[in-house]
């Protein structure tokens, strides 16, 4: 790494290289739920809240799969095998499907 | 059952009548404070009396009776005896219980000298007030008699209770509720919707740009696990739009029983890939 890099750049190089192109595809749904929670919630305070319901269940929806997708990431990640040892990729992945479809279901349940 | 009820209804009449009172010779008189009498009349049941009695200062009346029962003209001890002194024009009244003896006679005398405490206050020279005998009793209907009218001594009105206008009503509340919330103009909810649905594109550029292989994506079993999860996503769709609440869970456990077993499966040759034994 050159001393002209600044630190975002370097980190930036860093993660590129050594994050396993799974765990980056894992990364970009992150990115893409962390964007939509934020325009709803820019939607919210700019134009309105008037359906009061339907902003905090997709708000909250946002929030939660982010939840489990950011446990799924760091289940799943090899780095992390000796503080997951009961813990298979393949259950984490159930472990986070069955979540989803129980948030998804109290999502629906709030959106009216 | 039925036919109690009638028979019973038709006893109310014999009842009502059964326990009746009546006053035998009521009488009132005022005497002088020389002891001269200035009145001494009976009292009629069904006319008022007149001219009105009027009491002076010094002068005392003295009012007697017999309270019957009206079928067997026996002599009645009520429980509650009652003279009720009112006011017309200001609705001041005082109640005065009497002593009735146990042959049903009664005497009440008045003394201005030493008034009893159940006399309302007569601001006004003009008004009478009006005395009604009440009787109540739990063998017999009640009775309510009026007896005379009486003028008593000019006396200060009666005082203000200094709470009193506390009860007085409130003027109303003109209360102006906020305007119902509406929903904001189309142009706004369009940007809306432009930015919600703009991650999906950035996504997906994501997703392409990033150098990954997906091996075993079209083996049977994964297809079919990943359809069943994209259909309890439909199910969940379909009960947001239509379905009620008992149907969703009824179908989505049984999906979910079928979508359990086909996980089972396709995550366990998940598993065995990734360690490579196959």
């Amino acid at each position: 790494a050159s001393t002209t890099q600044s630190p975002i750049e370097a980190l930036w190089i860093s993660y590129n290289a050594t994050t396993p192109s799974r765990l980056k595809l894992i990364d970009s749904f992150l990115v893409f739920i962390l964007l939509s929670g934020a325009f709803q919630f820019l939607y919210c305070i700019l134009v309105t809240n008037y359906p009061f319901n339907a902003f905090l269940a997709g708000f909250s929806s946002s929030v939660g799969q982010f939840v489990l997708t950011a446990s799924l990431r760091s289940q799943v990640n090899p780095l992390n095998r000796s503080q997951f040892k009961d813990v298979s990729p393949e259950r984490a992945f159930a472990d986070f499907a069955l979540g989803s479809i129980v948030l998804h279901f109290f999502v629906f349940n709030f959106l009216g | 059952m039925g036919a109690l009820l009638p028979a019973l209804l038709s006893l109310l009449p014999l009842l009502a009548s059964a326990g009746q009172l009546t006053l035998q010779s009521p009488r009132v008189t005022i005497t002088g404070p020389d002891a001269s009498i200035l009145r001494n009349e009976p009292l009629s049941l069904a006319h008022p009396l007149s001219p009105p009695l009027t009491l002076g200062t010094s002068d005392t009346l003295k009012l007697t009776f017999q309270i019957l029962q009206k079928d067997s003209g026996k002599g009645v001890q009520p429980h509650q005896t009652f003279l009720r002194f009112h006011d017309p024009q200001t609705d001041e009244e005082g109640v005065q219980p009497l002593r009735v003896s146990s042959t049903g006679k009664a005497n009440f005398e008045l003394n201005l000298a030493r008034p009893p405490v159940s006399i309302p206050p007569t601001p006004n020279a003009s008004v009478p007030l009006h005395v009604t005998l009440i009787i109540g009793s739990f063998k017999h209907s009640p009775l309510s008699q009026p007896l005379f009218d009486l003028y008593l001594p000019v006396s200060h009105a009666a005082p203000q209770h200094p709470d009193e206008p506390m009860y007085h009503p409130l003027s109303e509340i003109q209360h102006t509720f906020r305007p119902d919330p509406q929903t904001p103009y189309v142009i706004f909810s369009a940007i809306g919707t432009m930015a919600v649905v703009a991650p999906w594109i950035v996504l997906l550029g994501l997703w392409g740009s990033i150098p990954h292989r997906l091996p075993h994506l079209s083996h049977p079993l994964i297809l079919l696990f990943v359809g069943l999860l994209a259909s309890f996503e439909g199910l969940l769709f379909w009960y947001w739009v239509e379905l009620r609440l008992g149907q969703v869970l009824l179908y989505g456990a049984i999906l979910g029983g079928v979508t359990v077993a086909a996980g089972k499966s396709a995550l366990a040759k998940v598993g065995r890939w990734r360690v490579g034994t196959a």
